[in-house]
This record gives structure tokens, sequence and C-alpha cells, in this order.
């Protein structure tokens, strides 16, 4: 299950806002950052009676009754308990999710960074009124209300879980054990051809992060807030660390299996990963470097148009309920959101692992978000660089 | 009494002979009758689907929303011609596609000439079969099976450690490796089954003729078994130019035509139809080019 | 003076546990048209491979003009070959077939042309160059493979039954024509035949083969009127051997002779034949085919053993000899035609 954080990170390949239309009309008016404009929908106040269904788009492994692996079932409890039959469907992409909203056909969805807003903007995704969802009080404050899951102070879902994105070395031939990306870019050509990126064009992030320490003059407040000259430079670093690297990955598997053998000896990767490979013997460690890092964060969302509006209110509290988030962070690999999961998770070091409950840690995590002209940190007397213009880039990166 | 049941009992079976009858009196109804679905088949999901990718590939999206509007503009050739890492990466994946094709046969001669000629011929269709193995297996098992040879000290590295020399490590010359292990059989059956019927005394008469075996090959061997060769290598080449997936994994960083399709279908669907259009057009020039030499009806 | 073209000597040649060729010595002259016949599995094609080189001896050497050539590979050798089914290059054109041994052997390409035209043209076959070989009937494959052999005007032409696949007009035709050629080139051909009728018409002289031996070489008119053995007596022309017992009784003197059908006279078994050159028999005729031009008895004869007797329907029909089944008749023959067979037991 957890190989489908590969096909969503290919979905951060899915952005977009239509947002952005939103705010550039609204220019003089937006305060929030990235100056989005969403249409003024209502929360419900209270709940009514369930529905007796509820139809949910999900990422693989998000909604599980039992078929993939039996003793994998946190569906058929909340159908017990609420009465709520649930129907789900299994998105590929962001871009799937989006598009499978705007049937009107679904009543809630997990979103990830990428996704969110522009279901915010377009109007698809209602504010939540999180006082509907007891569970969301135990969820970590350092995850509510963020600006992938917030517009102007009002909730837009229930985060879900989340997870950085790391740097791994091998401890064996990498030394000294680095404290900085600058391992994997201004000192990338001491691996030369062992060094490993991450396959995506949100990757240029990590690089923009690495600038920002790095290059003050470069003005970066946001990596994924990039105008054209933050930008360049971004892709003049990557295409720099292009020479030195030698594969990138975009399946886990494939990085696994690169650090056992010593093909890979730095580059970035995701807990579950470093766990991973740990686990079958690779003599590594991972760990996030004094410029912070990239990452990643789901928010469950509900549908402006839902015909069960109080069953999914109902899955929105189940999916964030300690067992059940403890359940669901373990099968997929995250950090859960709910403080409360850590208690119950199988693995009794699993948060630790996962640094759940570590603010400190999240605070230098910068979790992927959507670039757009409209550029998210707020400046207004630039263009930043749109998303589509990232995904051109990096294929250049990689020539 | 009996003779009414009777007739009722052998009504529809006289229908139907009647039926056969009119059809067998009909040959073009009956090929008629019998083509319609194969060639509804191949002309609309085939040929249609190929169409709109083609047609597809002249429309724009919207660089907001990525969805596609159906403007025709031929922007999208434009960015493919234009854009020096495009024109990198058709030349690229063409040159591996080409690269494959010439090991395979560099690789399947010999092969298939022992397998044909030299081998005791109880021992053949064994070794043919041995040869079509591998196709039986998983092609990501047998791609990840080459990610382990390759890899950092995999069996590569041991076996040329002796030498003083390494493994070329994942990157270009191992996707040409592993693409040649991959459709190397496509291009020894084709060979050897050419092979196989050739008039011995053909050979004979080229030697008798005073030809030494050198002369023999270039002149009557090749010529003969090129239409098999230019059959086999429509497979190799065509099969080359499509893959992504290989590329990926034992690749390290290189990418090939089909990983941009891969990469820009979600985002931008013209883009990667215009992307797709590419080894279509060069696998169409290819099969002209190998039509001139009889591959096509050796296949 | 004649040289010699070809020697074998102590020639042998095993498939596995198979001798095809067990122990031949052989001269083949200069210029000469030479038959190897044989029945199947005789050693004669496989002799004949030795000679163009494409396979190896277990023993013995071949020679050519001369030349120890045993171990030496084909386009070492000056001896083109005719093969059996022709073996022209499907992919290249009549000419360019016939034009083929002279390109190997680096020939200037207008001399070449001029050349494989002529080569043609002495097989009949001008304005075919440009054909293929699938477009040419048995006949005219069988001439450009005559041309492409004969273009580079070997020492020697081996012909593996080169008429073998041809109907019977077209090959009583060929056989004319091959023999014209071979004159009018004055090469030395060696043909592997298993038709005694085509090496008996055509060769100068013949080497009968049987089992990977060769049982005798003569001229035409000895190999047909003085067999060697027994089984060159049976093997060319109709088996009609007189054996021990019977050869006592009708020649007055044991040993195994041989008469030609055609010698024999059917006479009524009445008829007076006591001349001195005459020799007789008396017996039953078991059996009389008609064959158009001539009738064939199969007479079994009172003294042991059976003859077969051709005599040409002068003035015979066939109704006329069917009459003879089951009749008493008198064979005759002039004593210099029944030959003694040396090597029979």
């Amino acid at each position: 299950m957890r190989i489908t954080r590969t096909l969503r990170a290919a979905a951060a390949a899915a952005l977009l806002l239509t947002a952005a239309a939103c705010g550039s009309s609204g220019s003089g008016g937006g305060a929030s950052p990235g100056g989005l404009n969403p249409p003024d929908l209502k929360a419900p106040s209270a709940l009514g009676r369930t529905e007796g269904q509820v139809n949910l788009i999900a990422w693989a492994g998000y909604v599980e009754d039992g078929s993939n692996d039996p003793k994998v079932d946190w569906v058929h409890d909340f159908e017990k308990q609420t009465g709520c039959q649930v129907h789900s469907k299994v998105a590929a992409s962001s871009d799937e999710m989006v598009k499978l909203m705007k049937t009107g056909e679904y009543d809630a969805v997990s979103a990830s960074g990428d996704a969110s807003l522009r279901l915010i903007a377009s109007g698809d995704a209602a504010p939540v009124n999180t006082a509907l969802v007891p569970n969301y009080k135990d969820v970590f404050p350092d995850l509510k209300l963020q600006a992938w899951n917030s517009v102007k102070g009002k909730a837009y879902g229930i985060p879900h879980g989340r997870g950085a994105n790391l740097l791994m070395y091998d401890t064996q031939k990498v030394n000294p054990a680095p404290t900085s990306w600058s391992a994997v870019f201004d000192d990338a050509a001491r691996y030369k051809g062992h060094v490993t990126a991450y396959d995506s064009p949100i990757y240029i992030a990590d690089a923009a992060l690495y600038l920002k320490a790095t290059r003050p003059e470069l003005k970066i407040k946001d990596p994924y807030a990039l105008d054209q000259k933050q930008f360049d430079a971004a892709v003049a670093l990557l295409k720099k660390q292009n020479a030195d690297v030698g594969e990138y990955w975009s399946d886990y598997l494939k990085e696994v299996s690169a650090f056992k053998s010593g093909d890979s000896v730095i580059g970035t990767t995701w807990q579950v990963i470093a766990n991973l490979a740990a686990s079958e013997g690779a003599k590594i460690k991972a760990f996030v470097p004094k410029e912070g890092a990239t990452g990643w964060s789901d928010t469950w969302m509900v549908s402006a148009k839902a015909k069960h509006p109080n069953c999914a209110y109902k899955w929105l509290d189940w999916i964030v309920s300690p067992k059940v988030n403890a359940q669901v962070a373990e099968y997929f690999g995250e950090a859960p959101a709910n403080a409360k999961a850590c208690a119950l998770t199988g693995d009794k070091n699993f948060c630790a692992t996962y640094h759940a409950a570590d603010t400190a840690y999240w605070k230098r995590v910068a979790f992927w978000n959507t670039p757009i002209q409209q550029c998210l940190d707020g400046r207004t007397d630039v263009k930043c660089v749109p998303y589509a213009k990232w995904v051109q880039a990096w294929t250049e990166i990689k020539g | 009494m009996t003779v009414v049941a009777q007739t009722a009992g052998q009504g529809p079976r006289a229908t139907a002979r009647r039926l056969a009858g009119a059809l067998h009196r009909r040959p073009r109804l009956r090929l008629a009758l019998l083509l319609t679905a194969p060639l509804l088949w191949l002309a609309v999901l085939y040929l249609g689907s190929l169409a709109v990718l083609f047609v597809s590939a002249f429309w724009t999206t919207d660089s907001f929303t990525s969805e596609v509007v159906k403007v025709w503009s031929a922007d999208n050739f434009h960015t493919l011609f234009t854009t020096p890492v495009y024109r990198q990466v058709i030349l690229r994946s063409v040159g591996v596609a080409l690269a494959v094709t010439a090991l395979c046969v560099v690789i399947a001669f010999p092969v298939a000439f022992y397998t044909a000629r030299v081998a005791r011929p109880r021992w053949r269709p064994l070794l043919v079969v041995a040869i079509l193995t591998p196709l039986w297996a998983s092609y990501l098992v047998k791609v990840y099976a080459w990610r382990l040879i390759l890899s950092q000290g995999g069996l590569c590295d041991w076996m040329l450690e002796p030498l003083g020399l390494s493994g070329p490590g994942f990157g270009l010359p191992a996707t040409v490796l592993t693409l040649t292990y991959l459709w190397l059989p496509y291009m020894i059956l084709p060979v050897h089954t050419a092979l196989a019927q050739f008039p011995a005394n053909l050979l004979d008469a080229s030697a008798d003729l005073g030809a030494r075996p050198g002369r023999t090959f270039r002149s009557v061997v090749a010529p003969m078994v090129l239409p098999s060769v230019a059959a086999g290598s429509i497979f190799t080449f065509s099969l080359s130019l499509g893959d992504y997936i290989t590329v990926q994994i034992v690749g390290g960083k290189t990418q090939l035509i089909g990983n941009l399709v891969y990469s820009n279908i979600e985002l931008d669907l013209p883009m990667a139809a215009a992307l797709g259009t590419v080894p279509v057009v060069v696998i169409v020039l290819y099969l002209l080019a190998m039509r001139r030499t009889g591959a096509l009806s050796s296949i | 003076m004649e040289g010699i073209a070809i020697r074998l000597q102590g020639l042998r040649k095993s498939f596995g546990q198979t001798a095809a060729v067990a122990g031949v010595d052989l001269e083949i002259r200069d210029g000469e048209f030479f038959s190897m016949l044989g029945p199947s599995g005789s050693g004669k094609t496989t002799v004949l491979r030795l000679i163009a080189g494409f396979e190896t001896p277990t023993g013995g050497s071949v020679e050519l003009a001369g030349r120890d050539v045993t171990r030496l590979a084909p386009f070492e050798r000056d001896v083109h070959t005719v093969f059996q089914d022709y073996a022209l290059f499907p992919h290249m054109t009549v000419e360019q077939n016939v034009a083929y041994g002279l390109k190997v052997r680096r020939v200037p390409r207008a001399e070449r042309l001029v050349r494989a035209r002529g080569a043609l043209a002495e097989v009949r076959l001008e304005g075919y160059g440009r054909r293929r070989p699938a477009e040419l009937s048995g006949g005219q494959r069988q001439r450009v493979a005559l041309a492409r052999a004969l273009v580079g005007r070997p020492r020697v032409l081996l012909l593996d039954e080169p008429l073998g696949a041809l109907d019977l007009k077209l090959r009583e035709q060929m056989q004319v024509e091959l023999k014209a050629l071979q004159r009018e080139v004055g090469i030395t051909f060696v043909l592997v035949t298993h038709d005694q009728e085509e090496a008996l018409t055509m060769s100068d002289r013949i080497a009968v083969f049987h089992q990977g031996r060769i049982e005798q070489v003569g001229a035409p008119a000895e190999i047909y009127e003085r067999p060697a053995t027994e089984f060159v007596a049976s093997f060319v022309g109709t088996s009609n051997l007189l054996h021990g017992e019977s050869a006592q009784r009708i020649l007055g003197s044991p040993g195994t002779y041989s008469v030609r059908p055609e010698k024999i006279r059917v006479l009524k078994e009445s008829a007076l034949a006591d001349e001195p050159d005459l020799a007789g028999a008396t017996g039953t005729v078991a059996e009389v085919v008609y064959l158009g031009d001539a009738t064939r008895f199969l007479v079994d004869l009172d003294a042991g053993g059976r003859l077969t007797a051709l005599q040409q329907n002068l003035e015979t029909s066939a109704e006329d000899v069917a009459a003879y089944r089951g009749a008493r008749v008198r064979l005759t023959w002039h004593r210099r035609h029944a030959v003694r067979v040396p090597g029979a037991r």
C-alpha cells in the first residue's frame, strides 16, 4: 500500500489551481496566501440523521475494508456503528481526485496539498465545521488551519497524516555524516554517480528550500512560490546536481534496493523507505538536515454538493479517531494526525519513529503545495512560476 | 399426425440448412459476416485511438486548470521541434532502439546459426524452447533481475572484477543491454527459422564457385536471411522505442521518449499526444524502410 | 599425350559406422566424359563430393591434375559442380548467378558480363539474364546451373544427377546437348547417375559403383557386353544370367554367363538350331510383356533358371504375342554373346 505514495507523488504533477484564476480577478482583496478567494460556502452548524451510505474518493490504503488484507479493515466497524454503507473509489492521482469531485457524485475526498487548494478555490469542497468532528480536538495543533487545508482561518478539512522528505545516507560510505542538503547539491560531486533524488517536478522545491538557506540574496520565502529568477536558480542547481545523480527514484522499492546495493549512497527519502531499507540490512540513516525539509500532508474534505453530508462527517470523525488513525497511519507508513493515535499503534515506537508529535520537527517541514502564478508567499509585485513550467523544467533538468 | 409432428420437428433445422445454403451460394455475404466484427475492432478501436491521439496532439491545455482546450494549434509540435531537450530525447530514444536492434542482430546470428544448423537435430526444438522460455517470465521480474545484476557489486561487477573492470552501472548502456536481453528472442526466432530453412547446397554451391566462408556469408547467407533479420528488427526496434519502464529501473537518470509521454499524460495530455506521435511516425518510417527488404512477408 | 585430370587413391569415407566409400582407386583422363553409375547408396555421390571438397575423406587421397587436394576446401579446387537440384541463388538474377564465380574471383565487371552472357549463349539462354531462377522452368534452371559451372572454365565439371528432375523427353534432349557441349568445351565431365541408359549414351567411360566400391571401369560397350561382375551384369541392362548347373547343361561349361535379352531369338520348340556357333535351350514361356516396338518373353528353362528375351515386333502384333503364353519355345543365341562373368561366384 505504501507504494501509493509514489503514485500520489507523481500526481503532484496535477495541480494548477483554478484558484489562480479567481485570485487574479480579485488581486486587490486577497489577504490570504496566494490570494485565494473561494466562493462563500457555509459549513453545516449541526448534523442531521445519517443517510445510510457515503461515497468516498481516497488514496489506496486509506479506506480498507479487508478485501486487500483481511486483517486490515476499519470500514466494517464504521458501517456497523453508523449505519452508513461505504462506497469508495481509489484515485490514482490528485488530478483524478479533482475530476471525480467535480462530478458531484462523491461526498468526501482525501486530498493532498496539491489538490486541496484547487477544490477549495473551485467551490467543490465546502468548509468543515470542526465542532461536528469530535476527534478533531485531538489532532496535532500544527496540522490545524494550515495553508493547504484552510482559507482565511476557515477549516476546509480534517488532517489525516503527514510525512517529511528526509536526507538518507549510507553510514559506511558517506563520511563525515552530512548535516546539510549541501551533501546532495554543492558537494554532490563527492559521491558522483551515487546521488539519488526524487523523480518529480515537485523536487524543484527541495532545491529552492536549500537555496532559501544558502543564498539569502535570492529572498526565497516559500519554496512553492518562486519567481522566475528564484526558479531559474533552483533549476540551475538541479542541472548541476544531475551530473552527479546516479538515478532518480519514483518507486520506493527501487530506492530501497539502490541503497542496499550501494548504487545510491545519499539522497532524499521518506521515513517509510528508510525504515524498510534499515530492516533489510542497509546501513543507513535518515534525518532532517539543518535547512529543514519538504513534506506532504493529506486532508479529508467534504464535497460542496455532498448528498450524504451527515455520513461524510461521521467518516471524517471516524478516520481521525485514535484507533483508526493509528491503523491507517501504520498501514500506510505516515505520521498520524491524531495525538491519541500514538498510544494505540501496534508498534509502540511507531509515533516516535515517524516524529508524529515532534512539533519542532514539523516546523522545519515545508509541506507540498501547488505553485501558481499568484505567489503563495503573498508577493504581488512579481509573478511566480506555475506548476506547468515546473514540469517542463523537470524534463529539461533530467535532459 | 406423425407427418405433422415430423415437419414441426424439422422446422428449425431446415431453416438453418437453408441459411447455410444461402451463405454457401453467396461468398461475399459470407465474407462480410465473417469480417465485420474484426474489421470494426480494427477500425474503431485501433485506428480510431491512433486518430484520437493525433488529433488531440493539436489541442492545448489551459495552463491553470490543466484541462484540455479544444482549439486547433500546432504549438505542441512547434515546442517539440524547437525545445532542445525534446530533440535530444527523441534522438536518444531512436539511438537506443537502433543500438538494441544492432546488438540483437549481432547476438542472434551466431545463436540462431547454432540452434538451426550446428546443434544435433533432436536438440534443436529444445534449444528453441530454451530461447523462448524467458518470454514466459514477467517483464518486470526480468528487468529487476537485471537491476540486481548491474547494481554496485552485483554479478556484472563481480565477473569483471578479475579483469580490473567494473560494470556499466545504471544508465544508457545498462538500458541498451537490458532491452537487448528482453527482445533478443524476437530476433533469434525469425533468424533461426530462416537459417533452418536455408538450403545447405547453396553453401556448397558458393564454396564450389570459389567463395570463401566470409564471402558466402556476405553474398549468399546474409541477403537471403536479411528479410528475416528485418522482420525481427521490427520487433526489437519498435519494442525498444516504446519502452519506458526498463529505463526507469536500470536507466539511472536517463529519460527516453516514453518517459516524457508518461510524465506529461496527467498534466498536459495534448503535449503527451504530440510526444506520442513521434514513435508512431518513426515506426511507420521504419516499417516502410523494412518493407523494401521483404521483411513484412516474412513476419 | 592425355593427362590425368583426377586421380583417386584408396579413397574411403565413413559416416559414423557406415562406410559410404570403401576404398576407391580411379583415374579420370583429361577431356573425358566420365560417368559414375550405381544404385542409390552405392557411394558414387559421396565420391563426387569428395572430389569437389564438400567432404573430407576418412582415408586415401584426391589428386587434381597431379596436385594433392585432399585437404583443400572446395573454393581452393579448380572444380565446379552442377547440383542435382541446381542450387541456384534465388536472390540473384540468372546473370548474377552465372557471374557469381567470376565475381568471387575478382574478374572485372565488364569482362564478367561478357563471359556470363557468353556462357548463357552456350546453353541457349540468351535474353534470360534478368530473370530470377524462380521464373524459369526446370530445364532452363538446369542450363543456368550448367552455365554457372562452366563460365569459369574449370578443369573438371562435376554433374550430380543433373537430369534427374527432368521429364523423359527433356532428359533425352539434354543428354544429347550435354554431350555436344562437352565435346565443344573440351572440359573433363564427371557425371553421377543411377540411370544406366544415361551413362551408356553419354560417357566415354563408366565406373559402376556398388557398396562403396567400383565393380568395373570401362567404355560403355565393354560394360554392357562384357560385365566384369554379376552385379554389373544385372545393374546394367536386364539381369539375364545362367548359373552353374544350367550353364553346364546349356553351354557345356560351369560358371556364370550373361546373355543380353536382345541377343536371344525365340523360336518354336520344333525349330532346328544345331548350327555350331549357336547355343540354345528349350523352355516354357512364363510371361509375355508387350512393349509396343518389342515384346519381352520370360522363359523358364528346362535346364533350370529363367531367361528374358527381347524380340522386335517386326511382323507380330499384340494378339499374336499373347498366344505365346504357356507355349513351349526354343531360345537360341550366338555363343559369343554368352559372356562369362569373371567376378561372379
